[in-house]
Order: C-alpha cells, then sequence, then structure tokens
C-alpha cells in the first residue's frame, strides 16, 4: 500500500503563490507571536505558570470570568434560539430590520458598546434610573458586566441555527402531528433535538467570545478587584506594570481554555455528522 | 372504516385547489388518488389527514362529522413522499414515537411498545434494522420504514402521499406488492396518490382520476381500473389513462 | 356554507407566535437599539456643533486618521491572504487541510487581550527580535507596526472564511475548462475565478473592515496609547470618556456607530441582492 501522497497532483495552477502566501502569512500574523506566548510559558514551566495564577486576585478573575460567559451564553442560547425561530418562522413588518439588528454586535466597535451600555445602565441612565428604583444596580456590578457579555455574545446562536431552522421538512413536524404529538411535544422531542448541535455550536462560539471580551466589558465593569475585575483586565494591567511574565501566565491561562472550547466545538460537529449525517 | 367526503373545496387565499368534491370509500378499500400535478390530489389526502383544512363541506368517517377534528386526534397513517423520518432517531425510536408521545394513561408499557415495533419490523421484512439511522438506509428500507411508522399507531386508515415517487423502477414493483400484502393483512382503509396511470390500475381496487384547472382540481372518473380502462367516462379520462 | 378555520398542524397558536415575537422584539430593543440610540443621544447632547468641533479636535483628527491608515493597511493585506489561503485550500488536495483550516480559525477564539500580549512577547523590547528591531530603529510595539499586526491578528480569518465555503460549492469545473481552453494561471483567476467570488470578496471585507477600524483589546495592549500618535479612534474614545469629555468621546463613538450601520445596511443588502453568490449561511 502506497502512503497518500501530502499534495496530489493537480493541474491547478498557483499552487506555490497561494500555499507560500498562506503558510507566510499565518506563521507571522497568528502562529509566531502566539508561538512566542507559549515559548515564554515553557521557560517558567508549569509550575511557574501555577504560582502566578494561584493566587486570590488571579483565581477570582478568572472564576468571574468564565462563570459570568458561562451565565450569558447560556442567556443567549435561549435567546437566540427564539430569534432564530421568530426570524424564521413568523412573518411580520419590521422583521427584517430585526434581522438587520442583531449583527449590530458583530459590527458596533466593542469600545463603542462598552460605553454606550454603561450609560443607559448606570444609576443615572435611562434604565439604570429604572432598575435603581427597585434597589437593582447594574453598571458597575457583576450584573453590567453579564450584560455586556449578553451583548457581545448574541448573534451567535441566532446566526448558526437560523440555517437549520430554514433547512426543516415541513412535512417531518407534520409527521409527528399525524401520529398523535402535539405541538409542544414536537417542538421537544423533533424540533430542538435537530436544533441541538448548531445550538451547541453557537453555545461555544459565544461563551468563547464572552470569555476573552475586554472592550465592552471594563467601562461597565468597575473593575474592583476579587468583584469585577474580568481575567483580560488583569492581563493589561500587569501588563502596564511590565510585569510580563505574570501577563504570560494568565494569558496562556486563558489560551489554554480558549483552545479546550475550540476542541469541544470541533468534537460536537464531528459527533453530529457521524450520528445524523449533518452539521 | 368507511370514508364520505361530502362537497369538499379547498382556496388557498385566491388560488382554488379543489371545487367541491365528493366521494365515499368503502371500508378496507384500497383507492387511488390518481391525476397531473395541480388536480388536487395530494390537497384532498392532506384534508383527509388533518393537514389542510378544507374551505367548506365535510367529512365523515363512518358517519360521524371530522371536518374538524385535530390531526392528533385523526389516527390516520400518513406516509410522506419524502418520508420525513425523524432523523436524529433511530428506526426503532421512529416506530416507537407514536405510542411514546401518548398520554400516560393510554401510553402502552415500554416491553409492550418494543413488543409491537418489532412485530412492524417483522411486518416490512427488515427485522434487523432497528438500530440503525435513516441516514444509514436505502430509500425502499426508508419507505418501509415510514409505513411501519404511520401503522404503529394502530390507524383508522392509511395515506399515503406519492409512496413510490422517489424510488427506481425495480424497488417499485417490489414495494407495490408490499403494499398491497399490508392492506389485505390489516385490512385498513387505504388512499395513495400517485401521477402513475400504470401503478394506480396495477394496485388499486378503486381509482379516482382527477383533472386540475383554473377554478380547481376536480374529479373526472371514479371506478374499478378495468371499468376506467374499458369506459373512460371523460376526453381528459382517456388521454390521461393513453398517455 | 361558512369558511371553517382550524390551526395548521405545523404553526403555534397566534398567541404564542405573538408572546414571542413581542419577546425578541423587547430584548433587541433593550440590548441593541437603545445603545445605538444612547450614541447619538449623547453626541447631540450640546447640539451639532459642539459635536462637530469635538471631531475637529487635532487629537480627533489624528485618531482618524490614523485608524484609516491602519485598516487601510490591514483589510487589503488580509484580503490578499484570505483569496490565497481559499485558493490554496479549495483547488488543491492535501494532507493537514482540516488543521490548516483550524489555525486559521484560531484567532477568533483567542482573546484579544492575549492576542496583543503574543504581539509584546515576540516583538516587545524584552524579546530577542523586537529589542533587535528597537535597537535599529524599527520598534514594533507601542508604534504603527504593532497596531497594524494586532488588528491583522484579530481579523485574520474573516475574508477566508468567507471565501472558503463559496469556492468549495462552486468547485473547480469552470476553473479547469479555462484551462483547457488555453487561459493562463492568472487569467483564470482573473477572468473565471473572481467575478464568481466578488461578492463574497466584498462580503468578507466589509465584515473585517468594520473589525479592523474598531478594534480595542488587542489595539489597547499594543498601541502604548500616546495621544496623536498610536491612538486610534477606540483608544481615544477610552481616553476622552475616563476623562469625562462626554460630548467629544461619543461624537467619535457616533462616527465608528455610523460606519457599523452603513457596514450591515451594505451587508443586508448583499444577503438580498446576491444570496446565491454567499457562503449558504448567509441567505435568509
Amino acid at each position: 500500500m502506497t502512503r497518500r501522497p501530502l499534495i496530489h497532483k493537480s493541474p491547478m495552477p498557483g499552487l506555490g503563490l497561494s500555499m507560500g502566501i498562506t503558510l507566510t502569512m499565518l506563521s507571522l500574523v497568528v502562529l509566531l507571536p502566539i508561538g512566542a506566548l507559549l515559548w515564554k510559558g515553557a521557560t517558567f514551566g508549569l509550575s511557574g505558570i501555577w504560582e502566578t495564577v494561584n493566587r486570590e486576585r488571579v483565581w477570582a478573575a478568572l472564576f468571574l470570568s468564565f462563570r459570568l460567559s458561562l451565565i450569558a451564553a447560556l442567556f443567549n442560547l435561549v435567546f437566540g434560539l427564539l430569534l432564530a425561530w421568530v426570524l424564521v418562522r413568523y412573518r411580520f413588518p419590521g422583521r427584517r430590520i430585526l434581522d438587520a439588528a442583531v449583527d449590530l454586535p458583530f459590527a458596533l466597535p466593542t469600545a463603542v458598546a462598552g460605553i454606550a451600555l454603561t450609560t443607559i445602565y448606570a444609576p443615572n441612565g435611562m434604565f439604570g434610573a429604572l432598575a435603581k428604583e427597585i434597589g437593582w444596580k447594574i453598571a458597575y456590578t457583576q450584573s453590567g458586566i453579564f450584560l455586556a457579555l449578553v451583548f457581545v455574545g448574541l448573534p451567535f446562536v441566532t446566526r448558526t441555527v437560523q440555517p437549520v431552522i430554514e433547512e426543516i421538512d415541513r412535512e417531518v413536524e407534520e409527521a409527528s402531528a399525524t401520529l398523535g404529538a402535539s405541538r409542544v411535544h414536537t417542538l421537544r422531542h423533533v424540533i430542538l433535538p435537530m436544533l441541538a448541535p448548531a445550538a451547541l455550536t453557537g453555545f461555544a462560539l459565544s461563551l468563547a467570545r464572552a470569555v476573552g471580551e475586554y472592550g465592552s466589558v471594563i467601562f461597565i465593569a468597575g473593575n474592583i478587584p476579587l468583584v469585577t475585575e474580568i481575567a483580560p483586565l488583569l492581563i493589561v494591567i500587569q501588563l502596564e506594570e511590565f510585569n510580563y511574565d505574570a501577563a504570560a501566565a494568565i494569558g496562556i491561562s486563558m489560551l489554554l481554555i480558549s483552545f479546550a472550547m475550540l476542541l469541544l466545538i470541533n468534537l460536537i460537529q464531528v459527533w453530529s455528522r457521524r450520528r445524523i449525517g449533518y452539521v | 372504516m368507511h370514508i364520505e367526503i361530502d362537497e369538499i373545496s379547498k382556496a388557498f387565499g385566491p388560488t382554488a385547489a379543489l371545487t367541491p368534491v365528493s366521494l365515499a370509500i368503502p371500508s378496507g378499500a384500497l383507492v387511488a388518488l390518481l391525476g397531473p400535478s395541480g388536480s388536487g390530489k395530494t390537497t384532498l389526502l392532506r384534508i383527509l389527514g388533518g393537514l389542510e383544512f378544507p374551505t367548506s363541506g365535510r367529512i365523515l368517517f363512518d358517519g360521524a362529522d371530522a371536518t374538524g377534528l385535530a390531526v392528533q386526534d385523526r389516527r390516520a397513517g400518513f406516509v410522506f413522499q419524502s418520508y420525513a423520518l425523524f432523523r436524529h432517531m433511530t428506526v426503532f425510536d421512529n416506530i416507537a414515537y407514536g405510542l411514546k408521545t401518548r398520554p400516560r394513561a393510554t401510553r402502552p408499557p415500554r416491553a409492550e411498545i418494543a413488543r409491537r415495533v418489532t412485530k412492524l419490523l417483522d411486518l416490512i421484512q427488515l427485522p434487523d434494522i432497528g438500530a440503525r439511522y435513516p441516514s444509514q438506509l436505502s430509500g425502499g428500507q426508508r419507505q418501509r420504514v415510514a409505513l411501519a411508522r404511520a401503522l404503529a399507531i394502530e390507524p383508522r386508515m392509511l395515506l399515503l402521499d406519492e409512496p413510490f415517487g422517489a424510488l427506481d423502477a425495480k424497488v417499485r414493483k417490489d414495494l407495490r406488492q408490499g403494499l398491497r400484502d399490508i392492506h389485505d393483512e390489516t385490512g385498513l382503509t387505504t388512499v395513495f396518490v400517485t401521477h402513475d396511470q400504470e401503478e394506480a390500475m396495477e394496485l388499486a381496487d378503486l381509482v379516482v382520476v382527477m383533472s386540475g384547472s383554473r377554478s380547481g382540481g376536480r374529479i373526472e372518473q371514479i371506478g374499478k381500473p378495468a371499468d376506467i380502462r374499458a369506459r373512460p367516462a371523460t376526453p381528459f379520462v382517456r388521454d390521461f389513462i393513453s398517455a | 356554507m361558512s369558511d371553517i378555520r382550524f390551526a395548521a398542524a405545523t404553526e403555534e397558536p397566534a398567541a404564542v407566535r405573538r408572546l414571542l415575537i413581542g419577546l425578541a422584539v423587547a430584548g433587541l430593543a433593550t440590548l441593541v437599539a437603545a445603545p445605538l440610540l444612547v450614541v447619538f443621544a449623547e453626541a447631540l447632547a450640546q447640539g451639532w456643533l459642539a459635536a462637530v468641533t469635538a471631531l475637529g479636535n487635532r487629537d480627533a483628527q489624528s485618531a482618524i486618521r490614523l485608524t484609516l491608515l491602519i485598516a487601510g493597511i490591514s483589510v487589503p493585506l488580509n484580503a490578499a491572504f484570505g483569496i490565497a489561503a481559499a485558493w490554496f485550500i479549495t483547488k488543491f488536495d492535501f494532507r493537514g487541510k482540516a488543521v490548516l483550516i483550524t489555525l486559521i480559525d484560531l484567532p477568533f477564539s483567542v482573546s484579544p487581550v492575549v492576542a496583543g500580549l503574543c504581539i509584546v512577547l515576540m516583538f516587545g523590547t524584552n524579546s530577542l527580535v523586537g529589542g533587535w528591531l528597537v535597537a535599529s530603529g524599527h520598534p514594533i510595539v507601542f508604534a504603527l507596526p504593532g497596531i497594524v499586526l494586532a488588528t491583522m491578528f484579530v481579523t485574520f480569518p474573516f475574508v477566508a472564511r468567507e471565501l472558503i465555503p463559496v469556492m468549495i460549492e462552486q468547485g473547480r469545473a469552470e476553473e479547469e475548462a479555462a484551462l483547457t481552453l488555453g487561459a493562463s494561471g492568472w487569467r483564470t483567476f482573473r477572468t473565471v475565478t473572481l467575478p464568481n467570488i466578488r461578492w463574497a470578496l466584498l462580503y468578507g471585507v466589509l465584515l473585517c473592515n468594520a473589525r479592523a477600524m474598531g478594534e480595542f483589546g488587542a489595539v489597547a495592549v499594543v498601541s502604548g496609547k500616546i495621544r496623536g500618535q498610536t491612538a486610534t479612534m477606540p483608544i481615544t474614545i477610552e481616553m476622552l470618556y475616563n476623562e469625562y469629555l462626554s460630548v467629544a468621546a461619543f461624537s467619535l463613538a457616533a462616527v465608528l456607530t455610523l460606519l457599523a450601520l452603513v457596514t450591515l445596511l451594505l451587508k443586508t443588502a448583499l444577503e438580498i441582492r446576491h444570496a446565491d453568490q454567499l457562503s449558504a449561511t448567509h441567505r435568509h
């Protein structure tokens, strides 16, 4: 048996050029810088990283980032499914505008979103004042961080689920009804399982985005150590104090979390493709 | 079950799909709704199944008015043109779906469900595929699973929309005989839609020839295959069956 | 006989539909529409004149110029990369293709701050490369090249990601036909491939540009925030906001918001007009 060749022979032109540009730029812009971070981590080893991370303030920041990101991503999972369903299945005036509005968090710079959300949800802001009436402080608390993370992660679930809903064969829903299933039963046992892989992918993307988010959060967070200080901010603080080793250690922990989530997304897709033949 | 279609018409907005049609289907008959596309045959089948509701007219099942009966309560075994199998469920779970979905009071116990699914798999002569997913089946196997799934709810009638439409000629012939056998074994009143006159003539006891026009689909002739062949009632029927 | 109406088998009851639409509208209104309105309201809080004056300020002007310059460099470079990568991935069969695609997508799952950190560690004065570059008078970090690099990192996958699915769907037959007719490789690309992918390319460039002009986290880390020199528009917005210069901060923010709205408008227009030439996930 012969080994599969590294690159199959092809009559297509431009192999050298396209491969050259791709690999050079990928290395220069992405791989070498990430390699520099990993190299830095390797020089002080796992125990060195552990020493930096194993401090109350760092743990608090990592835990806060992850916990609030998880809650925000869960909220976006539910709300994103609802939005996708409404946008695909229902016809109503303003649907196109609503559809376009879903993408705004992708298009709006995070710093702009940050100061806008802070202004609205600060105690003297439009919604902040209302919340204050019932004794709920949003900006400069964990509620504010949650809100900013919901904002940046909003489009992911909707955008991954929408095409799947469009593809659903109406006859499948009808089949469920002719077999005696109520609408709720059909939604729960037929539709939801079909959407699950896409929804999980969107959830993981939304989570990954939230864990690393910086711009939209720092304005509304209040940034009090141990209470409302997120992990990315801690990196920036270490860098401003020229404390490169500590910054690198926290950065590597975050990178590992990102890689774990990337792996999770890929596993979800492989699993769903194996099982039901689509993503 | 005896089915009585009484002056049923259907319009989708401004578009007429069916002009008032009437038809009596005797209990236990195997009936073909035969016609070109646009003749309203699928609409009529979907009205029987409760997937569409008529604009006017009545449907009687064994003499009782069933016009507004919800699809879930009709107990009409419906086989879709695309089969509409649930692709995230195994063949076993597909067939068991209708039984598992029943409210607790009328749901058979787990062992009973398993027994019935096994029996249905035997009936469609695919006893070993329970653990597979629909994507792992051939077209003909999918069609038979869809049939078994429809039979699992112990339907009062069997409705099939172009049941052989998506299959190649050889498989078609085999499955035709399969449907005939299952019909004869269960004695269910069975209605199927087809545009293939050979299929209708060969399989059905009673053929309903339909035609379409601007004012909606209508029935041209109802009769036994031999009678329709020997004495076409209208020029449309003569052209259609000789085509 | 009266017209009989019943609930269709595959629809939710009208009341449920209205409730869900209401929830969707209310959610997007508080989360998305309100921030949008507040940006313009705050920018114009002291009238048009104050807003325009704030934009005419020297620091604001230099921030706008810098942001345009950075987008002007990084977007075309990333577009070139995207085309090359999509060509390499879709026109050739090789081992490790899935790994390559994952690596290209990597920046989407790395925090912008970590991206900035990586560049600082690679090219900062403390590093081998960085020390040499600074000594020879070409600093990267706290200077334009670093900001460009950070921007390119965070926007790296945009164009490639848009082109790859479209080019997979279009297959290789048209290019093969052109080659058999005697066209050169370059000519085949220009006259056959490019016309087929131009709308997807534009779509990717639009998104890439919006992100490039708005990037904050990665740039905040590498820029050093030197007023008038390395402060981009988002960085300047932060500085003005922290100095309680609300009108000035929101005026600049309003400019970026308008850019975001134009991006969305063009994007939606592309989705309606050229749906068949975009990747399948953007068709609706």
